[in-house]
C-alpha cells in the first residue's frame, strides 16, 4: 500500500498549498512519504439533540431500528423541527385528519417536498 | 462296671475295689506314667508302646480311662513346650532385633540365611509334631483296642480320634502363641516378600514378554542359582524344567511354608503376611507403572499384571494348600456388584475359585485405590498439562467410579490450588488457563459438574479480586494466539475455540434450545440419567443449572456478561480505531460467535461499531471517487486526485462508541485542508450530515527518506505532526513546537521521545530551561538501527503504554459514577456512617430515574474506595465515613 501510494512530501506539498512548502527539501535532507488514515465522527447538522417523538439521540436511531445513519435518517418539517423518519410517520400516520407538528402545533409538512 | 468305664465317675466304683485292684492300678499307672516319658521324652523310639498299650488297657479296665488321656494330653504339652516350641524360637534368637531393625530401614541379613533358618525350623518342628502325633494314635490305638475287646463290635474310632487330634491342634497353637516372640511376625512378613519379588520378577518377565518364551539359557541360569541358594532343589532336575515348573516349584516352597503354619496354628499370621507382601508388592508395582508419566493409560496394564502376577500365585498357592480353606465360612454373594468381570479369570485357570474371585477383587480394589491416591496427589501437575494428560484423567475416572472417593479428590485438590496457584505470583492468564483446564478435566471425571462446583468456588472467589482477570478473560475470547504467549497457556485451550465449539454444538443440536419439543431425544436425555453423586450439595441449585460449560463458569466469575460485553466493546473499540485497512473478518467472526453465546441484544452496540467501519469502507471510496478538485490548489487535478488517495477515514457513530479521548491537535497545514475538503465532500453526500474530525485519532503510514536510508514507521498522528514540523525548520525549541503543533509542552516531551528513541531527533537544553529539538541528518548510530533499514515497523503508540484512544472500562464507570457522589456524600451526611450494601440499597430505591441507578454491588464498591483514595471517604470496620 505504501509504495504504491509514495509521493515525496515535497512535491506533495508544493501541489497541495502552493510555494510555501517548497523550501522544505532546501533546508533539510528529510522527504517524507505518507498515508494517513484519519478517524472522525458523524452527526446530524439539527441544532438538537433528541428526536421530540421518541426521546433518543439523533445521532442514534429509533427504537425500531438497530443501526443509525442511513438506516434511521432525520426528516425536517417545514416549521424547521427534525424527528426520525419513522417517528415522524408512525405519528402522521396514526392521525386521522391532518397531522401536525408535535413541537409546534403547525401543519405538518416535509420539508423540500411541497 | 463295664458301664461305668464312660467318661463320667461313678462313687459306686470306688466301693467295689478291693486291694487288689489298687495294687494293679497303681503299678499300671506307674508304668503308664514311664512309658508315656520314654514314648514323648524325645528319644524317638517307639519300642515302648506294646508296654505303654498293655498298662492303658489295665486303667482302662478300672474305669480310668479319662485320667489316661487327661494325663497322656499333659506331658505332650510339656513334651512339645520343652523340644518343639522353644526350639522353635531359639531358631528365631539371632533375629530378635529385627522388628527395630526393620524400622530403621538399614537391615542388612542375609536372605538366604534367614530363609534357611526358617525352613529348617519349621522343618523341625514339623518332624517333633508328627512324631507327637504318631505317639498320639497310639494312645488312640491303645484306647481303641481295649474298647474293641471290651464290646467285640467297632467304635466310634474315628469321633475319638477326631477329639484328640484337635485337642492336640489347640495345645500346639495355644502353646506357640503363648510364647510368640515380637519379631515372628516381621521375619514372615519379610520372608514372603522376598520370595514374592523373586516370583514376580520371574513371572514378570512372563508377562513382559510374552511372546519370547525361550530365553536364552545364559538368563536361566543365572536364576537357576539363585533359585539353588534358596530352595533345595537339584540343579540338574531344574535345567530340565520349564519355567512353569519353577514357578510351581517356587510356589510349592512358599505353599509349604504355608502349610507348616498352617498345622501350627499360624493361619491367620501365615495369610497376613502373604496377603501383605503381596499387597507391598502390587503398590510398588503401580508406583512403578504410573509414576510421573501422565501421557499414557496404566490401568489396563496393572490389570493385567495383577492377572498375570499375583493372581498365578495365588491361585497355585490355593490349589496346593487344597481349596477346602476358610474362605467358604463367608457366605456373601459371589459376585460382588464391583466386579466389572467376575466371570472372567486368570487365563489358564479354568474354574476360578471363590476364594481366588475374592482375592481378585481386594486387589484390583487395592490397585484402583493406590492408583487413585497416586493421581490425586499429582492432579494439579495433571491438569496443568490437561490435554497431554488426558490418560491419566481417565484412569482417574475408572478408579473414582470405584472407590467412590471423590471428596478425597476436591479436598486434596482444592488445597493443591490454594497452595500453588491462588497466590499473588501467578498470572492472572495462567489461573485463568489452569480454571480453563480443569473445567475439561473434571468434566471428564464428573459429567454432572458436582466436583467441579465444589473446585471451581475458590479460584472464582480469587479471580473475582484480581483487576485484571475480565480483561485477560476477554483477551482470551478474543484472539486465540495472544492467552498462549504466557508460557504455560497452550492454543488449544483459548476460549476462541471453545466458542467455536459451542457454534458448532449448537448447529448439531439444531433447534432444541430451551425445551425438548423432539421425543427421542428427551428420550435419549432420560435414559443417559444419573444421579447426582451423595456429595453433591443439595442446597447447591437444580441438575440443570449445573450444566458444564466452560463459558458460561468464565462468565460466572465475572458475575454478569454485561461487564464481559462491555469490555470486549472497549477493547474492540481500540482495535478498530488502529485500523487503518478496514480489514475486519475477524472481529466480525467473534462478534458473531459472541452473538451466539450471549445475544443479540447485548452486543447491539458492537454490532454498529463493525458496521460503522464497513459504511467508512463505502463511504470512503465514494468520497475519493466523486470528489472535486478544491478550487484553491493548483490546477493540476491529477496530481491533486492522488494526494486525496493518500487519505483515507473511519466514521464513527459516536453515541455508539465508547467514550473517545480526543486531544487537540494542530494537524499540518496540507493535511488539515484535505481533511476539510474530505468533511465537505461527506457533507455534500450524506446530507445533512456533517463530520467532526477526532484529530489526535487514527494511524499515519510515514516513510522517512534521508540521503542515504529510508525508514518506515506507523505511528499516532502527534508523532506524524511533529516530524513533519521538521521539514520546514531543522531544529524547533519545545515551546514553538508545542504552539506549532498545539499540544501542552509537556505532552510534546512525552511524545517527541519516540523519535528521539529512533534516533531521527535529538534533543539539547538550550536557553530558559527550554529544550531543543534538532533533526538528525545523519545517521549517529547506524549500528543500532542499521537493521531497521526499510523494514516496516508496527511502533504505534510504542512507548507510551498509558496513551490509549478509547476510555477504559474503570474511566467510563467512574465517569457514569461520579452523578451519584453527591447523593452519596448527602447520605453520609445525613446519617453519619452507611455499610456498603445500604449505600448500595439506598441508591437503588431513589435514582430510579435520570440517571437510573444500575450499577452492581463491585462497581459500587470500587466507586467508594476511588472516593476514599481522594480522601473524600473514610473507611472502617464494613463502614463508610465522611472524611473530616
Amino acid at each position: 500500500m505504501i509504495t504504491s501510494g509514495i509521493l515525496y512530501l515535497s512535491n506533495w506539498f508544493s501541489l497541495a498549498n502552493g510555494i510555501n512548502y517548497k523550501c522544505l527539501v532546501i533546508g533539510s535532507s528529510l522527504n517524507l512519504a505518507i498515508r494517513w488514515h484519519a478517524v472522525a465522527s458523524w452527526t446530524w447538522d439539527a441544532h438538537d439533540e433528541t428526536c421530540g417523538i421518541c426521546r433518543m439521540a439523533f445521532d442514534g436511531c429509533c427504537p425500531d431500528c438497530k443501526l443509525p445513519g442511513d438506516d434511521c435518517p432525520l426528516i425536517w418539517g417545514v416549521c424547521n423541527h427534525a424527528f426520525h423518519l419513522h417517528c415522524i410517520l408512525k405519528w402522521v400516520n396514526s392521525q386521522t385528519s391532518q397531522a401536525h407538528c408535535p413541537m409546534c402545533r403547525r401543519e405538518w409538512q416535509f420539508k423540500g417536498s411541497e | 462296671m463295664q458301664e461305668s468305664t464312660s467318661s463320667f465317675c461313678n462313687l459306686g466304683v470306688l466301693d467295689a475295689l478291693t486291694d487288689d485292684s489298687i495294687q494293679e492300678i497303681l503299678e499300671s499307672y506307674n508304668g503308664f506314667c514311664v512309658t508315656t516319658q520314654t514314648l514323648l521324652g524325645g528319644a524317638g523310639d517307639l519300642s515302648a508302646g506294646t508296654e505303654f498299650v498293655a498298662h492303658v488297657h489295665s486303667l482302662c479296665k478300672h474305669g480310668l480311662e479319662s485320667l489316661v488321656r487327661d494325663h497322656f494330653l499333659r506331658v505332650l504339652e510339656e513334651a512339645f513346650e520343652r523340644n518343639g516350641a522353644s526350639k522353635f524360637w531359639r531358631h528365631f534368637d539371632a533375629y530378635s532385633n529385627f522388628a527395630d531393625l526393620k524400622r530403621n530401614d538399614d537391615v542388612d541379613i542375609n536372605e538366604d540365611e534367614i530363609q534357611q533358618v526358617l525352613c529348617n525350623a519349621l522343618e523341625e518342628i514339623s518332624l517333633e509334631k508328627q512324631y507327637q502325633e504318631k505317639c498320639l494314635l497310639i494312645l488312640v490305638h491303645a484306647l481303641q483296642s481295649y474298647k474293641d475287646q471290651m464290646s467285640g463290635e467297632r467304635h466310634n474310632f474315628q469321633a475319638e480320634r477326631d477329639y484328640l487330634v484337635s485337642k492336640y491342634q489347640l495345645l500346639v497353637s495355644s502353646v506357640l502363641m503363648a510364647t510368640l516372640p515380637r519379631h515372628f511376625p516381621v521375619i514372615l512378613h519379610w520372608y514372603f516378600k522376598t520370595r514374592l519379588e523373586e516370583l514376580s520378577t520371574i513371572m514378570g518377565e512372563d508377562f513382559d514378554d510374552d511372546a519370547s518364551l525361550n530365553k536364552d539359557d545364559m538368563d536361566l541360569d543365572e536364576k537357576g542359582k539363585v533359585f539353588n541358594k534358596v530352595g533345595e532343589m537339584d540343579v540338574d532336575e531344574y535345567y530340565s524344567h520349564s519355567r512353569f515348573s519353577e514357578n510351581s516349584r517356587l510356589v510349592k516352597n512358599i505353599g509349604k511354608v504355608v502349610l507348616d503354619l498352617r498345622s501350627l496354628g499360624f493361619t491367620s499370621m501365615a495369610e497376613d503376611a502373604y496377603a501383605s507382601a503381596i499387597f507391598l508388592l502390587l503398590k510398588a508395582k503401580v508406583h512403578n507403572l504410573a509414576g510421573d508419566d501422565f501421557r499414557s493409560s496404566v490401568l489396563q496394564s496393572i490389570k493385567s499384571w495383577i492377572q498375570a502376577v499375583p493372581l498365578q500365585f495365588l491361585h497355585a498357592l490355593l490349589v496346593y494348600l487344597g481349596n477346602s480353606v476358610s474362605y467358604e465360612s463367608t457366605s456373601s454373594g459371589l459376585k460382588s456388584p464391583l466386579a466389572p468381570q467376575s466371570s472372567v479369570c486368570c487365563p489358564g485357570i479354568d474354574t476360578p475359585s471363590e476364594g481366588l474371585i475374592r482375592w481378585k477383587l481386594r486387589l484390583e480394589y487395592f490397585a484402583y485405590e493406590t492408583l487413585q491416591d497416586l493421581r490425586i496427589a499429582k492432579l494439579f501437575e495433571i491438569i496443568v498439562d490437561y490435554p497431554e494428560s488426558s490418560p491419566a484423567i481417565k484412569d482417574l475416572k475408572l478408579c473414582l467410579e470405584y472407590t467412590g472417593q471423590h471428596s478425597k479428590l476436591v479436598e486434596s485438590f482444592i488445597s493443591a490450588l490454594r497452595y500453588r496457584l491462588l497466590t499473588a505470583g501467578a498470572s492472572t492468564n495462567d489461573i485463568l488457563h489452569q480454571y480453563v483446564s480443569t473445567i475439561k478435566a473434571l468434566r471428564t471425571i464428573d459429567p454432572a459438574g458436582v466436583f467441579l462446583e465444589a473446585v471451581g468456588e475458590p479460584i472464582r472467589d480469587y479471580l473475582r479480586g484480581r483487576k485484571d482477570t475480565i480483561k485477560c478473560i476477554v483477551t482470551m475470547l478474543t484472539d486465540g494466539t495472544s492467552g498462549s504467549s504466557s508460557a504455560s497457556g497452550n492454543p488449544g485451550d483459548s476460549l476462541l475455540e471453545e466458542l467455536n465449539r459451542d457454534e458448532e454444538i449448537r448447529e448439531n443440536d439444531g433447534v432444541d434450545d430451551d425445551f425438548n419439543t423432539d421425543d427421542r431425544q428427551a428420550w435419549i436425555n432420560a435414559s443417559c440419567w444419573q444421579p447426582d453423586p451423595v456429595e453433591a450439595d443439595s442446597l447447591k441449585g437444580s441438575r440443570n443449572r449445573r450444566k458444564v460449560d466452560i463459558l458460561g463458569m468464565i462468565v460466572g466469575i465475572i458475575g454478569s456478561k454485561d461487564q464481559l460485553v462491555n469490555e470486549y466493546r472497549t477493547m474492540l473499540a481500540e482495535k478498530l480505531l488502529n485500523k487503518s485497512d478496514y480489514d475486519i473478518d475477524a472481529e466480525i467472526r467473534t462478534v458473531e460467535l459472541l452473538k451466539i453465546h450471549f445475544g443479540e441484544s447485548s452486543l447491539q452496540k458492537c454490532e454498529i461499531m463493525l458496521n460503522d467501519l464497513i459504511d467508512s469502507k463505502r463511504t470512503n471510496s465514494n468520497i475519493k471517487a466523486t470528489i472535486k478538485p478544491p478550487s484553491q490548489t493548483s490546477a493540476d487535478t491529477g496530481d491533486n486526485a492522488i494526494s486525496m488517495d493518500l487519505i483515507s477515514a473511519t466514521i464513527l457513530s459516536s453515541n455508539f462508541w465508547p467514550p473517545i479521548q480526543d486531544e487537540p491537535l494542530n494537524l499540518p497545514g496540507p493535511v488539515d485542508q484535505l481533511l476539510c475538503d474530505y468533511a465537505k465532500r461527506f457533507s455534500e453526500i450524506k446530507t445533512p450530515r456533517k463530520l467532526q474530525w477526532k484529530k489526535s485519532l487514527g494511524t499515519v503510514k510515514l516513510e522517512l527518506q534521508f540521503e542515504d536510508r529510508a525508514m518506515q514507521f506507523t505511528v499516532a498522528p502527534v508523532h506524524a505532526s511533529i516530524i513533519m514540523q521538521f521539514q520546514d525548520q531543522m531544529s524547533w525549541t519545545s515551546k514553538d513546537l508545542a504552539a506549532a503543533i498545539g499540544v501542552p509542552v509537556d505532552v510534546l516531551n512525552r511524545r517527541i521521545n519516540f523519535w528521539i528513541s529512533k534516533g531521527i531527533i535529538a534533543e539539547s537544553h538550550g536557553a530558559d530551561s527550554d529544550h531543543v529539538y534538532t533533526l538528525m541528518e545523519n545517521m549517529v548510530d547506524p549500528g543500532k538501527n542499521g537493521g531497521s533499514n526499510g523494514s516496516p515497523q508496527e511502533l504505534l503508540g510504542g512507548d507510551e503504554e498509558e496513551e490509549r484512544s478509547v476510555a477504559s472500562v474503570e474511566d467510563q464507570l467512574r465517569k457514569e459514577m461520579t452523578v451519584y457522589e453527591k447523593f452519596i456524600l448527602g447520605m453520609l451526611t445525613n446519617f453519619g456512617s452507611m455499610a456498603l450494601d445500604r449505600i448500595h440499597n439506598t441508591l437503588k430505591m431513589f435514582c430510579i430515574s435520570d440517571p437510573a441507578y444500575d450499577k452492581s454491588l463491585q462497581q459500587l464498591q470500587s466507586f467508594l474506595s476511588g472516593l476514599v483514595s481522594e480522601e473524600k471517604l473514610e473507611h472502617r470496620d464494613g463502614m463508610y465515613f465522611l472524611k473530616k
